[in-house]
């Protein structure tokens, strides 16, 4: 390989991004669903020919650092690479086979030139219906991946060209939203052909052989500049925890355990001494692990430079099998976000104690997923998916942000006019939770507040929620953020439920209460500045 | 007394106040620029006029007309200059300003954005009453709750309010019964409301924008009164009308109310100006793009039409109101090259800006911008820049080049300085490509019309980068915005959000819509007091597929709308999804979104250009310029010395008082009777 032209490396490693931003564009203009067309859960990437992801559109951490691990699992025990054809669309959302949980699809194309795969292009999407034992995927009561929904090995949905419509059909004849999902998976394909068009006009232009060597310079330098940032910190292992609320079946929080060693420019981090993997569904598989991992590492190095697979090269993972982190077939995972997250902001604090200047205080830390099973008096069905997010933790030098995407994830909210315009829900608040922010000499974000009234004849109710107990941690002094919770109020009797909640009934004229945890504190908060302090109730962001 | 014969456009920028009028008596149009008058704005626009009318022989009684493009409202927002404001929302959704659509754009970074709103916590506040999807009243106001409201309101030392309501786009009545107990108690409060400002669906968008009109609502209107006042002395008294984003004009006593649709007043100039030389030289296609010292904005015309988007984004706030599609990066001659921390080489989005500048201005820069790379390649001249006027320091610029680029990277000189001009003009490409794609338009079959200061210097290479074949450069680029101001219509947007499938049981109700709106254009038509052969009414729909989030503009055939209107309104939704999309869906529902009307009034400015000739003569000067890869002994001409249908071949450089113009080997030059140049690539 010949070292590239630095001025071709940059004008290249821009077309390249901009190559996941088109795509990225198609998937957000053209998909039905308010999950991928509001949350915007989704995601797509572009990975060169050998399989290796040179460049990212800015969506989503979670997705976008196992694209490849998702890759590698296909090629090495299901699709050889080689036997990827122009014109495939490969796709799964195994959790066992590199994916997370079944609600994600990834989906692959290979992008031929004469007859050499020069690129792969990859779309996820999060769909709004996977069949299982709740509506929208997730199954609080699963105890085996089997209930959770439809699971699909790693297989061409795409053939030559071709849609192979036995196999869409039986998808389609399998989830609760079929005209949805069908939506949203067209619109999935076509950001996938976006992409693989745009790949062949850069190989046209640049000559494949060019644009290989770009790849890996580009790979080399994100290496680098982690390395760069790893060196700079002292050797040595540092540990660090925190916790996810029980799973719903049975009691007690689960602990995540992590020892992060620095050694040199190179970084190791073990899960020994995790919690054993939960009967419900709050496990992560390794895939969803090392996502976790690579966003905060790579977030605790400000990396400035693209990120791609480069980034990953100086991490090694590992975690014991069977255990919350690795769990082990046929565990369920619909929830593995939830640890996700505290796996992130367990590594984090870690961080904390060589970063001390630069780590911020946990944020809200989860991911408040819930969805409605809704039974219209006609008869007609609908399927209400929505998700929340909370606050920042607070920075050692500036407060957390209020009700804004942090960390692991990112995504929108979706109107409350046009949930109303589609759904029979009317909300009576959507708005910041006071005092819910970690107070400190910085002060965590405030977590946010829904509520609405079910209006339909009857309905189901399921959330993955969580950090009801295991809070957001302060820094340095710094209080936790204020936990999430959740409530039904009938006929003015409030009822507190569990963060994990299956099918709980719903009447007209029920009134649904969630609240998102916010971030935590950072320092003193008896050294908090008065005046700001003063201004903090003037505003009603305090109690 | 004679017909007043002279109209009159005016842009009033940060340094400068460009005025180009037409005498109707002559068709004939000048141009001149004087200076800005920046603590009375409007002192500056009755000089110009005065200085124009003195030099070029006409008085006050004379003007039949003034266009204006103003950036006050834009300016005010960019500084946060703006006055405190109190803002109601139904209870409950007090912090949906604040909260916005809450993701980040930085998914690694962990310091959080400034998140500071436009209307503080403490200023927010809760009105009883609901009004549910359908625009049906949920829950009546409660009056004395209303009043403990209002009373918080009044006392909360805010100038102006702002009222935006769930669903209120579907029924306004409780917005309306807010303003009216609120003007009551505060007689002298500015009010804004929601369903007037922006009455579609998605409450934080509506939320954003009626906000940032009322906090606009005191800064144009104590312009506009400041206006009047020197109008009166000036003893002008033609009508003025303000330019909106959507680039058509308002009258003043609208512009106080609706604000928020000046903030592109003075961009949508240049977008005119580029649709209407589009005309002129018969070229529909044209990718306008105008360059300064720290950004460049494109815009595209297609079809010889200006393309308006229904929102749009100002300093990281939504601005949900129709407006030039305008897509703008970090770019310009001040942009800095630098190396990053994984030894990278970059070149913006980080702006030298006006002070200190580029190194090669001395004012303390230490590094490297692309104008200074311009300089070193012998792009720029020091001698001539900006007319001898201002020295530049080429060895500066040559030394910071050398410290933080080449040293670091191990390049030459040449490859170093070449290769920042490389990775800009690819920026400036890809930002041209983007705006195009997002309508499914290929690059190739477009002109790129160059404007701005800095533009000229990269338009033909930029043009390479997207096989573009054929470059413009306007006659008189530092006057384009007033030009393209003098074509302007008056223009209202109206629009109505009501979903409803397109299908013939829907009829009734799209049918009523439609109506209203005309009725209620045609209303602000006759209070422009505009005679019927003036107006047009455009009626357009905002379609999807069941489920999307977004919906394509598609237009309206007139008349009354029938089943045979639909199918016309399907297929042209379906070319348009394959156009941008690539793909169509037959079997899937389409649904109506909004409704929208542009009630147009002609003005009729359309100004003939004055005729051109050389005004200076040419001079044979060469000097070496670094293009195509290599040094070239290149002739610089001088631009106002060139014949009507002189032709040059590159390589060459054409310069004039404001811009250098670089015209690469492969491209030739041709004046046109109008004095703008086209550009094109030899095959």
């Amino acid at each position: 390989m010949s070292r590239p032209d630095p001025v071709l490396l940059e004008i290249v490693s821009a077309a390249l991004v901009s190559v996941a931003e088109e795509m990225s564009v198609t998937v957000w203009r053209t998909s039905r669903s308010t999950t991928v067309r509001e949350l915007l859960d989704y995601s797509t990437a572009v990975f060169d020919g050998q399989g290796r992801n040179v460049a990212q559109a800015a969506r989503m951490p979670v997705h976008l650092n196992s694209m490849e691990l998702c890759l590698h699992h296909i090629a090495a025990h299901h699709i050889p690479l080689d036997d990827w054809r122009d014109g495939d669309v490969i796709v799964t959302n195994d959790p066992y086979s590199g994916g997370q949980h079944l609600p994600d699809f990834i989906a692959f194309k290979p992008v031929f030139k004469n007859g050499e795969r020069i690129a792969i292009t990859c779309v996820l999407i999060h769909h709004v219906d996977v069949g299982g034992g709740a509506a929208g995927g997730y199954n609080a009561k699963a105890v085996e991946v089997f209930q959770e929904g439809l699971r699909l090995p790693p297989v061409r949905i795409v053939r030559g060209g071709m849609m192979q419509d036995d196999l869409f059909n039986t998808i389609l004849h399998n989830v609760r939203e079929p005209e949805t999902f069908r939506g949203d998976f067209l619109s999935q394909i076509a950001a996938l052909d976006v992409g693989a068009r745009a790949m062949l006009r850069l190989a046209d232009r640049y000559g494949v052989g060019a644009l290989n060597d770009i790849g890996s310079a580009l790979l080399d330098h994100a290496e680098h500049e982690m390395r760069a940032a790893l060196s700079a910190l002292p050797d040595g292992t540092y540990h660090a925890e925190d916790f996810v609320d029980g799973d719903g079946i049975e009691p007690g929080q689960k602990r995540i355990s992590v020892a992060l060693t620095i050694s040199g420019s190179d970084i190791a981090l073990d899960f020994s001494g995790t919690s054993d993997q939960a009967k419900g569904p709050i496990n992560a598989t390794m895939a969803t692990t090392t996502s976790a991992v690579y966003y905060a590492v790579i977030a605790a190095c400000g990396v400035t430079a693209t990120v791609n697979a480069g980034c990953y090269r100086p991490i090694t993972v590992t975690a014991p099998d069977g255990c919350l982190v690795n769990a082990a077939f046929p565990a369920p995972v619909a929830m593995r976000m939830l640890p996700g997250h505290k796996i992130a902001t367990a590594v984090l604090r870690a961080f904390a104690q060589v970063l001390p200047d630069d780590i911020p205080a946990s944020y809200y830390g989860t991911t408040f997923n819930h969805a409605v099973n809704i039974r219209h008096a006609d008869g007609r069905r609908q399927v209400y998916f929505d998700s929340e997010l909370g606050g920042w933790g607070a920075h050692p030098d500036q407060d957390g942000p209020n009700g804004l995407a942090a960390g692991f994830h990112n995504g929108q909210n979706t109107p409350v006019e046009m949930i109303e315009a589609l759904f029979p829900l009317r909300f009576t608040q959507y708005g910041l939770a006071p005092g819910s922010g970690g107070a400190g000499k910085t002060r965590g974000g405030l977590g946010i507040v829904r509520e609405w009234e079910f209006l339909a004849e009857d309905g189901l109710l399921n959330s993955a929620f969580d950090a009801f107990e295991s809070l957001p941690y302060g820094l340095n002094g710094g209080q936790p953020g204020q936990g999430g919770s959740l409530s039904v109020t009938r006929d003015g009797q409030t009822t507190q439920l569990l963060s994990k909640t299956i099918g709980h009934p719903l009447r007209p004229g029920d009134i649904v209460r969630m609240q998102t945890p916010g971030g935590g504190g950072h320092g003193d908060p008896t050294q908090r500045d008065p005046d700001v302090a003063k201004q903090d109730r003037s505003d009603g962001y305090v109690r | 007394m004679a017909k007043p014969r002279i109209t009159i456009a005016v842009d009033i920028g940060g340094t400068f106040t460009d005025l180009e009028f037409r005498d109707a008596s002559t068709g004939a149009a000048h141009s001149l620029k004087s200076p800005t008058t920046p603590d009375d704005p409007a002192r500056g626009l009755t000089d110009a006029i005065a200085l124009a009318g003195a030099r070029f022989g006409f008085t006050t009684a004379d003007i039949g007309l003034i266009l204006h493009g103003t950036t006050i409202a834009t300016n005010a927002v960019l500084t946060r200059d703006l006055p405190p404001g109190a803002l109601i929302t139904t209870a409950g959704f007090e912090d949906v300003l604040e909260i916005g659509r809450h993701a980040r754009s930085d998914i690694y970074a962990l310091r959080g954005p400034d998140r500071t709103p436009l209307i503080p916590r403490r200023h927010r506040f809760g009105a009883p009453g609901r009004i549910g999807a359908a625009g049906e009243v949920v829950r009546d106001i409660d009056l004395p709750m209303l009043d403990a409201v209002i009373e918080q309101v009044a006392t909360s030392g805010a100038q102006t309010t702002a009222i935006c309501l769930l669903n209120a786009f579907a029924n306004p009545a409780h917005e309306i019964a807010i303003r009216d107990r609120l003007l009551a108690r505060c007689p002298d409060m500015a009010v804004s409301c929601s369903h007037q400002v922006s009455p579609e669906i998605r409450e934080f968008e509506r939320t954003a924008t009626t906000v940032l009109n009322a906090l606009l609502v005191p800064v144009i209107a104590r312009y506009v009164t400041a206006l009047r006042a020197r109008l009166i002395e000036a003893e002008i008294t033609a009508p003025v009308y303000l330019i909106q984003s959507n680039g058509g004009a308002i009258g003043l006593d609208a512009a106080v109310q609706a604000p928020v649709k000046l903030l592109l007043s003075g961009p949508s100039g240049g977008v005119l100006a580029a649709q209407k030389l589009a005309q002129m030289l018969d070229t529909p296609d044209v990718v306008g793009v105008d360059m300064g010292g720290t950004s460049y904005d494109v815009a595209v015309v297609a079809g010889g039409e200006r393309t308006i988007v229904t929102q749009g984004e100002i300093d990281g706030l939504p601005v949900r109101v129709p407006m030039v599609e305008m897509h703008t990066i970090g770019a310009g001659g001040g942009s800095i090259a630098f190396v990053d921390p994984s030894g990278r080489l970059q070149v913006g989005p980080r702006s030298a800006g006006a002070v200190p500048g580029p190194v090669c201005y001395g004012r303390g820069g230490v590094e490297p911008t692309v104008t200074d790379v311009n300089l070193i390649l012998g792009r720029l001249d020091a001698a001539t820049f900006l007319g001898g006027r201002f020295a530049l320091d080429l060895d500066g610029a040559r030394a910071a080049l050398r410290d933080r680029i080449e040293t670091p990277l191990s390049l030459t000189p040449d490859h170093a300085a070449a290769g920042i001009l490389a990775v800009v003009n690819a920026k400036l490409a890809a930002s041209i490509k983007f705006s195009l794609f997002a309508k499914g338009l290929d690059p190739r079959d477009f002109a790129l019309m160059s404007f701005g200061g800095a533009g000229g210097l990269h338009a033909c290479e930029v043009a390479d980068e997207l096989g573009i074949t054929q470059v413009i450069f306007p006659r008189d680029p530092s006057t384009f915005s007033a030009h393209g101001i003098l074509s302007s219509d008056i223009q209202h947007d109206l629009s109505r959000t009501e979903i409803l499938p397109l299908t013939p049981g829907s009829l009734p109700a799209i049918n009523a819509i439609a109506d209203s709106l005309r009725s209620q254009g045609g209303a602000l038509l006759d209070a422009d007091h505009l005679p019927d052969d003036k107006r047009v009414l455009n009626l357009t729909a905002d379609l999807r597929y069941r489920g999307q989030a977004f919906e394509l503009m598609v237009a309206v055939p007139d008349g009354a709308i029938t089943d045979v209107t639909l199918t016309t309104l399907r297929e042209r939704f379906e070319d348009q999804h394959r156009q941008r999309f690539s793909f169509d869906d037959p079997a899937e529902a389409v649904e109506i979104v909004t409704l929208r009307l542009i009630a147009i009034g002609i003005l009729e400015q359309g100004a003939r250009p004055a005729a051109y000739a050389p005004s200076e003569t040419a001079a044979q000067n060469h000097r070496p310029v670094h293009m195509d890869g290599a040094w070239h002994v290149t002739p610089v001409h001088r631009q106002l010395a060139l014949a009507v249908g002189e032709t040059l071949s590159g390589p060459a450089i054409i310069e004039q008082e404001y811009t250098t113009l670089l015209l690469p080997a492969a491209w030739t030059l041709t004046m046109t009777v109008s004095g703008d140049m086209t550009v094109r690539k030899r095959v």
